[in-house]
Order: structure tokens, then sequence, then C-alpha cells
């Protein structure tokens, strides 16, 4: 339990960044210099959409750190002294993108697992889902079913962390049991590929 | 129908009957009326184990979406699995996660149930199946309130006779008047407790007093008492009833005695009283060819009531008549020399008398008639195949005569109609034998149904070697463990949808364990049999005495009315 304490107390619901763009099936946010735990692979976010109606719930897919002008001039000079380099890496002239899978959305306190009526809109504040949004966004399914349709993300890698992070908002003695059923879930859907199940099991049993 | 009420007929709220709906096994995915339905088992609570519980012949219920209630009887159990890579590529035993991962989805059970009986909305009886569940019906284990809806109460009617399996508590009772309302077989390979069951069934039948039988004895197993194989002593029907109920005559005293067993007299056979047609059907026995057989007639013809003795005679007065028609050309001397060689079994037959004081017969008749019912007890003639055939053709043919006669007279008066008769015959498969099941007595007996009140019982480990329009007409089948292909399809051979039941029948256990389908039950049946043993013992006796004591009220009220 103790390290789900200590977890829940850095995980504010502070923005971790601003929306850049979106479509109904993701989005993606932009943020400056990420932290060491922030914002990671297999996250759960949320952005609001519908002027607040309603709150999108997604998984990080991608994250992309582009260079600009002057990270090419500086990548070429010798010696660079260090303040140089923190100062490139937290003034950006481009941001970091962080791509967002949407599995589903909360609306008059209903949690729904599927696509949302309509995507956020572009400046919003996106927050890290905290554990208490995850533990009960996870307590069904059916959002597994959503990353293995999704066409460009590395799916058996992101079902993956994504269990990982879902379990591990979970107290010890419950984990086991929610993977289980996870796996139990993915085994329904998957069960005309069982390789690529078998793939996603040996990742979730690493957790376990 | 109103939108709520439609919804109470989709979702009851009770799904079972009065008591505790039975453990859910699983739901009905597939299936016919004429095979049976297919149940994907549930994974269970420990996944995958569903399966180990769920023995062919258990029953289950199956809860229809309109309220009805399939009962059924689990015939086969099968692993399944969606795709065939688990096949090639299972997970390993010790990756329990993946395992039980595979176990509750991927790889699953299945089970063949046959639907015999459907309990309707509303209806305390059940009745056969027309139709089966729906799609998806839940399938749950009968529990034992199930069980005694479909079996009944045991009372004057219904005899109990075993139990389940895995139901130790549920008594399944036979139909007593449906048994004997026609005839009724006991099946299984030797050894399988084929006596002891018949036994039970026999003690049922005589303290019901709804019929007398007639038991032709061949090793000495009902009578008096018997002993297993383990040495312990179990007692024979004699010891169980008092000599109003049952007698015991015997065709070899010296044995009786020997073995200390109490006997109500002795069979003797008067030469003269024996007809060809008696002879006849032991033919394949003794091996009689055609031309054989149509010469006892003619003999029987020409030499008058003393043909047989004459035969067996040493006498040269005897001998020379028999030339004599040798001479003639009415007989070739190789037939009569063979017959005569072949007849030298009747010299050993000690029981064949020239001169007897009584008419058996008769005796017999009139005892079976009043309600005793006879044991007859072989000796060391049980040995003997052709004895035991003679004994039992020549009886029955005449006792099966005196029956058809008293009730062509009783015809229209019920009064006067002599009182149902069981024969039990051994080694039923010699008497029913395709090639003379058609001309011997037996066979019309078994072909006749109840029409004369006379029945049989046939005890038989080879059910194939009887003829298939007798055993069509079996109406009740107990059968133990039969392994031999061609006698499992006997003993399924005009049973409507019991073809399921194979693979029970071929998985009993080696002894106390039958199947019991037809007339008397209302569906097939896998029971451990009941002990036969003190506590039926004491049952019997407290019928016993009740019946007693019912006779001393009625003598009571006659002396009170009467004085």
């Amino acid at each position: 339990m103790s390290d789900v304490n200590s977890e829940e107390k850095t995980n504010s619901s502070i923005p971790i960044g601003r929306m850049l763009r979106s479509d109904t099936t993701g989005f993606t946010f932009g943020c400056l210099l990420p932290e060491p735990e922030v914002p990671l692979f297999g996250d759960f976010v949320k952005a609001p959409a519908q002027q607040g109606l309603t709150e999108i719930i997604g998984i990080i897919h991608n994250i992309v750190i582009e260079d600009d002008l002057f990270v090419r001039q500086l990548i070429a000079a010798p010696e660079l002294p260090e303040a140089y380099i923190q100062d490139q890496r937290k003034n950006r002239q481009i941001p970091i993108e962080v791509s967002v899978l949407s599995v589903g959305y909360s609306s008059e306190n209903n949690i729904i697992q599927g696509l949302p009526p309509q995507p956020p809109v572009t400046l919003d504040y996106i927050k890290r889902c905290s554990l208490s949004d995850v533990i009960d966004f996870t307590n069904v399914q059916d959002y597994l079913a959503l990353i293995l349709n999704s066409k460009e993300t590395p799916v058996e890698e992101l079902i993956g962390a994504a269990l990982q992070r879902a379990s591990k908002a979970r107290p010890i003695e419950d984990r086991e049991l929610f993977l289980l059923q996870a796996g139990k879930e993915l085994a329904r859907l998957l069960s005309d590929d069982l390789s690529k199940l078998n793939s996603i099991l040996r990742r979730i049993q690493v957790n376990i | 129908m109103k939108p709520e009420s439609e919804l109470e007929r989709i979702f009851p709220d009770n799904q079972g009957n009065s008591g505790t709906p039975g453990i859910r096994i699983g739901t009905v995915v597939g299936g016919s009326l004429s095979k049976g339905l297919v149940v994907k088992l549930d994974a269970g609570e420990l996944p995958g184990s569903m399966i180990e519980q769920l023995a062919v012949g258990r029953y289950v219920v199956v809860q229809g979406l309109t309220e009805r209630r399939f009962f059924c009887i689990v015939t086969d159990v099968a692993l399944e699995h969606t795709n065939p890579y688990v096949e090639s590529n299972p997970p390993e035993t010790t990756d329990s996660i993946m395992a039980e991962v595979y176990r509750s989805t991927l790889a699953y059970g299945k089970a063949n149930v046959a639907p015999m009986l459907v309990l309707e909305r509303d209806s305390e009886e059940p009745k056969p199946v027309k139709t089966i569940p729906a799609h998806f019906s839940v399938v749950v284990q009968a529990n034992e309130e199930d069980v005694e809806q479909v079996f009944g109460k045991a009372d004057g009617d219904h005899f109990y006779i075993g139990n389940p399996i895995e139901m130790d508590q549920v008594p399944i009772n036979v139909n007593l008047d449906r048994f004997i309302e026609r005839s009724s077989g006991v099946f299984g390979k030797s050894g399988t407790g084929k006596s002891f069951i018949t036994r039970t069934l026999l003690s049922g039948i005589v303290k019901s007093g709804k019929a007398s039988c007639l038991i032709f004895d061949m090793h000495n197993d009902y009578g008096w008492a018997i002993k297993n194989e383990h040495g312990r002593e179990y007692k024979g029907l004699q010891q169980l009833f008092d000599a109003n109920r049952v007698n015991v005559i015997t065709l070899d005293p010296e044995t009786s005695q020997a073995r200390g067993n109490r006997h109500d007299g002795a069979l003797q056979i008067p030469y003269d009283a024996i007809e060809p047609e008696d002879i006849a059907m032991l033919a394949g026995v003794l091996t009689l060819s055609e031309v054989q057989v149509n010469a006892l007639y003619f003999l029987r013809r020409r030499l008058g009531r003393k043909w047989l003795r004459k035969l067996l005679s040493n006498d040269e007065n005897d001998q020379s008549e028999l030339d004599e028609f040798v001479q003639q050309g009415d007989l070739i001397k190789g037939t009569l020399g063979a017959i005569q060689r072949k007849f030298e079994i009747f010299r050993r037959m000690g029981f064949l008398q020239t001169n007897v004081s009584e008419d058996l017969v008769e005796t017999l008749f009139q005892k079976l008639n009043s309600g005793i019912s006879i044991v007859l007890e072989f000796g060391i003639y049980g040995d003997s195949l052709p004895a035991y055939m003679f004994v039992a053709n020549y009886l029955t043919r005449r006792i099966h005569h005196r029956y058809v006669a008293t009730k062509n007279k009783a015809f229209g008066n019920q009064g006067d109609e002599p009182n149902p008769l069981m024969i039990v015959i051994e080694e039923a498969h010699k008497f029913l034998d395709p090639e003379i099941s058609q001309h011997t007595i037996f066979g019309t007996i078994a072909r006749e149904l109840r029409k004369y009140n006379v029945t049989l019982l046939v005890v038989d480990q080879r059910p194939s070697g009887i003829d298939d329009e007798v055993m069509s007409q079996i109406g009740t089948r107990v059968t133990c463990l039969l392994d031999n292909e061609s006698d499992i399809r006997a003993v399924f051979s005009g049973v409507s949808g019991a073809s399921a039941l194979r693979e029970v029948l071929a998985r009993l256990d080696t002894q106390q364990q039958a199947l019991i389908m037809g007339h008397a039950v209302p569906m097939p049946v896998v029971i451990r049999t009941r002990d036969y043993g003190p506590e039926l013992y004491e049952e019997i006796n407290q019928q016993t005495f009740q019946l007693q004591s019912d006779a001393e009220t009625v003598a009571q009220a006659k002396d009170d009315l009467f004085g």
C-alpha cells in the first residue's frame, strides 16, 4: 500500500500540457521538458471536451521530441557548456508532442468506455488521471478492444504498459486478480490470434 | 401480455422449483431432440474443473426460457477449444496465470446431455420431451428435489432400488405395477451383481404382493442364503418371507438338505407327462436335427403317453416295438439310435420318475394363483443346461396353459382373473434364441405382453443372443456393466432415444451400479443399487408385519360381525 500512497502524493491534477490537435480517436498535446515521471508511455490522461460537459480519457501511446533550428546549430558545436544545454532543453522552440489514444470519457459521473462524442479543442489543459480515476476507469475492461483495434499504436506494448499502470494503481492484494481478469478479456478478444495474446500475457505476467 | 408479466416470464424470480436451485454448470449452445443437447460448461470456480465434476449418467436440469424445466442425463463429456493453435501450443503447466487464462476462455469443457422429461409450467408431473430448450438456456445440476419429483416417493407401488450416483440421500423408486406389467430384463456381465439386484427386485415384488414369482433358480441364488465372493452371507427370499409368501421347491432334495436349506417340497416329473414339445426346445442343446425332432412326434403318436419311457427302456419288448418301426420303414435306424444316445441325459435327471403321486403342476398353479411365490432350486442340476431348460420349459408351458384357461374363463369378470405371475429365467438367451424363440413358450409370453397375466423377468449376460423381437418387448431393462458392443446394442434396441446412453452403460462400475430404463422408470437412471442387507430385511419385516396385522384386523372384524 505504501507505494500507492506515495504515488498518489506525486500524482496531482496539475496540467501537464496543452492540446495541439485532436480527432475522435485521439489527440496530441504539447509540453515542455518532461519530468522523470510525467508523461510516460501507457499513462492515463484526461482532457476536457464539449466545453466541460465531458472529460475524455486517453492513454499515451507516443512521445515525440523533435529537433529545431537551434538544436541543429548547437549539436555541431564543440565543447558545449552545460548551461547552454539546459537552456535549450527548458526553453524549447518546439514543444514535445505527446500522442494519446482516446479510450473513453466520463459524463455526469458515468464512465463510458468508447470513443467520445467530440474531441478536445486546442490549447485545453491536459491532466494526468489520479489513481482513483485510473481504478474507476479500468474496473471494466472494454477499453482493451479499442486499443487492439487502433492502427497506429504499438498495441502489445501499449496494453502491457497500460495494464501495468492500472495494476499499480491498486492495492497489492488486488493486482493479481485484476491482471487475471484483464488476461481473460484479452483471451476472449484475441481468440483468433493467440501469438499476439501470448505476447501480451507474457508482458502482463512480469507485473504480477 | 403486459410488459411486466413478460419480463417476469423471461426473468422469473425463482429459476428453480420450490427448493434451492442446483449449481450452475453451463449453457445450452446447440443440439437437437434426437441427438441431445450440447452444453458449454462454465469455467467454474477453479477454471476448467467443471468437467471433472460431471460424470456421465449424472442428472442435470435445463431451465428453459418459458419456465419449462428439462430433466436431462449427461451422456458424454469432451474438451474443446476456440482455436486449434491451443492444441499445438498449449500453455506451460508451470505457467499458472497463462494456463488459467486459457482454461477460462479459449479451452472449455463440453457436455452432451440427453433431454428425457419436461416439467411444464404449473405442472407437477414430468412428461416425455417433445421439444428442447432454447439457445443459451442455463443448465444446473439436478438437486435432490428434482430427482424426487421425477421418481416419486417410496410407497406401496414404488420400491426403493438404489440411489443416483453421488446423491446418496435420494432414493430411486421403481414403479412395481409397471415393472410387472410387461416383461423385464436384468442384464450384465457375470460378477456385476445381477443376482443381487434381481433378488432385491424380487423381494420388492413379493413384498408388494402385486405378483407371484416363479423363479427357476439355476445357481441356488434366490431361495436360501447365499455367500458373496468375500464370504459374507445374505438372506434368501425364503428367509425374508414366511411360507405364505415364498415356497422353495427343489429338484435335488439331497443337495438342499446338505446345504441346510429348508424346502417346501421336491419336484418330480412323471415320464409319461412329457410331450415332444417339452423336448423340441432342447434341440439346440441336445443337437437334435429336424428329422430327429419330427421323429419324436411320430414316436409320441405311435407309442402313446409312455413314449419316452419306452425310448429309454432296456426292456426287450419295448426295444422290439421300436425295431418294428425301423423294419416297417417308419423310422431310420440311425435316427432312432441317435435319439436314444442323446436321450441318455434324461436317465441322469433324478427328478424324472415313472410314478409320481402328486400333480405338481396343479399344486404350483394353485400356489402361484394364491399369491405364493415359488423358488425352484435346481441343486446339482443347475450345472446341466439341458436339465434347466427342460424343467423351465416343461413347467412354464403347463402353468401358462392354466393361466390362459383361467383367464379365458374369467373373461369379463375381473374377480376371477388369475393372480399376475412373473416367471424368472436365467441364461435367457438359450430360451429366447432367434432360432427357437418363435416356437417356445418363453417367446410367446414375451410377445403377448400381459394378455394372460404372465410376464417374464429374464436374467442374462448375453442379451445379444436374445431374439430382437423379444428384446423389443422387454419393458424395463436393468443393466449392469456390459462391455461387448453387440450386447450393448441389444440392450438399447427398441428404446427410443437411448442410444446416447451407450457411453453411460459402458462406464458403469463393475459392481453395484446399474442403468435402469424403460417402462418402470420415468427416465433412464444410473443407480448405485441399494445394499442387500439388514436395512432391506428390516423394511421387509415391517411390511410383512403390517400385512399380518391387517389380516388380523380383518379376522377380528369378521369375528365381531359374525360372532
